[in-house]
């Protein structure tokens, strides 16, 4: 007995020296960059830093990376190009991070990836939607998230089933908003050249959009688009809906920047935000891999919040470096960088492989899931919103309610 | 094209535009009068408005009628606190106003609006905020415009304020102090005026006027610790405008930047919106430097 015991405690102090060993190893450090305070969007920010968090929490939970714990490096970008690129250039040369991660923004994106490119580490682009990224080229810069040419494809397609003649959008003066709102026309060019389209470009930091809106007054045109980031973007669609502009009978309101999950969205929109249609990257009744659950949970019980499509993608942004260490077996740059290209890996939105296409297709994930849903409600959840467009459906215009 | 209709609604914007501006300048205008000094932290007094009025009305339930003097109070506290934490410095113990320290003014001035912004993004957070509107109507038609009711109630409220504060400055005791002071501060001492109550008075008049104006333009421009750089723009733009010091130049001046922003963005374009107000003031700069009610500096 007194034998057994000591054998009991040998082992279990092996084990936790084990264990300890493992944790004493080295971290491997990832940087984070992402928006944590204004003028940026800090509710991105968050949202992205809560879902690295999850990540990150269940890879250590299973033992790490190649025995080694993931340790994020979290810098504050708010949102400015220069405080990105400022922040690579920090997390790379003095923090040692094997990767980057996080960046919401394309602007940002398309500043700190410059500086990874520089030193040749892995830059996994979160949110950034900008076409121009891909367009570089860069060989350390994946993409397993939506990209411009993807929602001005499926942009273009709504408005042609939904019969429009005549289409306005309202563009952030960003990367994003400008890239966006010029592919959506360059794509009804393709699919729908009869459509008569132009987008007006808006100051981000103005509070009073009135004047360009009030000329659609009396003469409204058959859908709004909205390519604008809150809280600028919110401000524009009250007062689209003040104006009589959208939506209206007459006038669609089309959400390509897909706002309707923000955490803050109803705080901000009332009556501007019934009958709207949505671009959504995530709708709870999507159908998903298992791990998006797992990872929907966690998420909700760390914040109490409901799932959103940036903590998933946040989550795989992770998730795929760490599979391509694993698959590396090393954290060496040139080793990580062929390792992403091979990448095949179920993530939580399905199964993520990077193109080796030129252009717009450079190290980008083609077929993101996307849906297109309506907001019936005001204040409804986006759980209790009808879905009018499944993945890879085309819209069905039956299931839309006129407003 | 511009039709008759989009010029009268575009008319009657500019104008309500004019008066939200109105009602910000004319605080900062006071403060040039009396103080000398500009206030960079002017914008701030109206982002802790948009909190004050969302946070008593939509949080705590205080009728709203309650919470837009709340609101008000609360700027014109601040603004106490401030002038006689801050400001005092600039005139204690210096007999001459001449010797008073500009640079002093700025560097406080501006520390203060980044410790404003910053406190309000961590103690409340960055997330924007909309707060509850007076007149709940989302539409209302005005002649040939067409505005939500908060934007119409904001615009007899802020007509009214204003008139009331005309007839302050121009028939109480205390309005004739505050432009005696401001026309000449040792002079209106030596005729025995309590010039530093008078700063006191000025610096919370002008808090509590900017906080009015974040509070009624709160549910139209959620409240985020941000909102207050463009309204405190536009007015350091209308006080050189109007006159520096001039309180019937800057409430004419808001008037003129509200059209001439709004007739612009049409014919001209939307994208150069906010560079007519920039464009004026380098042509005021230049050929009538004083302003449009200023008076020229004596020269030797």
């Amino acid at each position: 007995m007194r034998y057994a015991s000591h054998l009991a405690i040998a082992a279990l102090t092996m084990s936790a020296s084990l264990i300890a060993s493992a944790y004493a190893a080295d971290p491997i450090k990832v940087g984070v960059t992402v928006t944590q305070s204004p003028p940026g969007s800090v509710v991105q920010g968050t949202q992205v830093k809560d879902g690295l968090e999850v990540a990150a929490k269940m890879l250590n939970d299973q033992g790490g990376v190649l025995g080694r714990p993931i340790e994020l490096v979290v810098e504050d970008t708010q949102g400015l190009p220069e405080k990105a690129r400022a922040a690579v250039e920090k997390l790379i040369t003095r923090d040692k991070v094997v990767g980057i991660v996080g960046e919401h923004q394309s602007s940002n994106v398309l500043a700190g990836m410059e500086v990874a490119h520089r030193y040749h580490i892995p830059y996994i682009n979160t949110n950034g939607w900008a076409d121009a990224i891909r367009e570089k080229g860069y060989p350390e810069v994946f993409n397993p998230n939506n990209y411009n040419r993807r929602v001005a494809m499926a942009a273009a397609e709504t408005i042609k089933k939904l019969g429009a003649k005549k289409v306005v959008s309202f563009a952030e003066n960003t990367d994003y908003g400008i890239g966006l709102a010029k592919g959506i026309g360059e794509q009804l060019k393709a699919v729908a050249p009869e459509v008569s389209y132009r987008f007006d470009t808006l100051d981000r930091a103005a509070k009073d959009y009135l004047p360009a809106i009030l000329p659609l007054r009396s003469d409204p045109p058959d859908v709004v688009v909205d390519v604008m980031l809150p809280p600028a973007a919110y401000i524009m669609m009250n007062q689209v809906y003040e104006q009589g502009v959208a939506p209206t009978a007459k006038t669609w309101f089309y959400d390509a920047s897909g706002l309707a999950d923000y955490p803050d969205f109803w705080q901000n929109i009332k009556e501007a935000g019934k009958d709207l249609l949505v671009f959504g990257l995530y709708h709870p009744k999507m159908k998903a891999p298992e791990l998006a659950k797992t990872v929907g949970d966690a998420y909700t019980k760390k914040t109490g919040a409901q799932p959103n499509r940036l903590l998933f993608q946040a989550a795989d942004s992770l998730l795929v470096l760490a599979d391509a260490i694993k698959r590396a077996n090393s954290t060496d740059p040139d080793a990580l960088v062929k390792a992403l290209e091979a990448t095949k890996y179920t993530g939580t939105r399905g199964e993520i492989t990077f193109s080796s296409e030129p252009g717009y297709k450079y190290h980008q994930w083609l077929d993101i899931p996307y849906v297109t849903f309506q907001v019936t409600e005001i204040g409804q959840k986006v759980a209790d919103s009808p879905l009018v467009e499944q993945p890879g459906q085309p819209l069905d215009p039956s299931k839309l309610a006129r407003p | 094209m511009l039709t008759g209709a989009l010029a009268a609604d575009l008319a009657v914007n500019g104008l309500v535009t004019g008066l939200f501006y109105g009602l910000m300048a004319i605080g900062l205008a006071l403060i040039f009068g009396v103080l000398r000094i500009v206030n960079f932290a002017h914008g701030e007094f109206y982002m802790v408005g948009a909190y004050a009025y969302t946070i008593v009305a939509a949080r705590l339930g205080v009728p709203l009628v309650l919470a837009l003097p709340t609101a008000f109070l609360f700027g014109a506290a601040l603004g106490w606190v401030v002038e006689r934490t801050l400001m005092r410095p600039l005139y204690a113990n210096i007999g001459s106003w001449g010797l008073m320290r500009d640079e002093y003014a700025v560097i406080v001035t501006f520390a203060l609006s980044l410790l404003l912004v910053n406190f309000v993004d961590k103690a409340i957070g960055p997330y924007a905020f909309r707060a509850p509107a007076l007149i709940s109507a989302s539409r209302v038609v005005v002649g040939p415009a067409l505005m939500s009711g908060q934007k119409v109630a904001a615009a007899l409220v802020t007509l009214a304020v204003l008139a009331l504060i005309a007839f302050f400055l121009r028939f109480s005791y205390w309005g004739r102090a505050v432009r005696a002071v401001s026309q000449n501060r040792l002079g209106a001492s030596l005729a025995g005026i309590d010039a530093t109550a008078v700063s006191s008075l000025v610096f919370s008049l002008a808090g509590g006027l900017a906080a009015l104006a974040g509070a009624l333009l709160s549910p139209i421009i959620n409240a985020s610790p941000d909102v207050g750089a463009f309204p405190a723009i536009k007015s350091y733009v209308i006080v050189v405008l109007g006159g520096m010091g001039s309180i019937p130049g800057a409430f004419i001046a808001s008037l003129l930047l509200g059209i001439v922003e709004s007739f612009g963005a049409v014919l001209v374009s939307y994208q150069y919106r906010d560079t007519f107000g920039l464009i004026l003031l380098i042509l005021f700069l230049l050929f009538r430097p004083q302003g449009l009610f200023g008076e020229r500096g004596r020269e030797v």
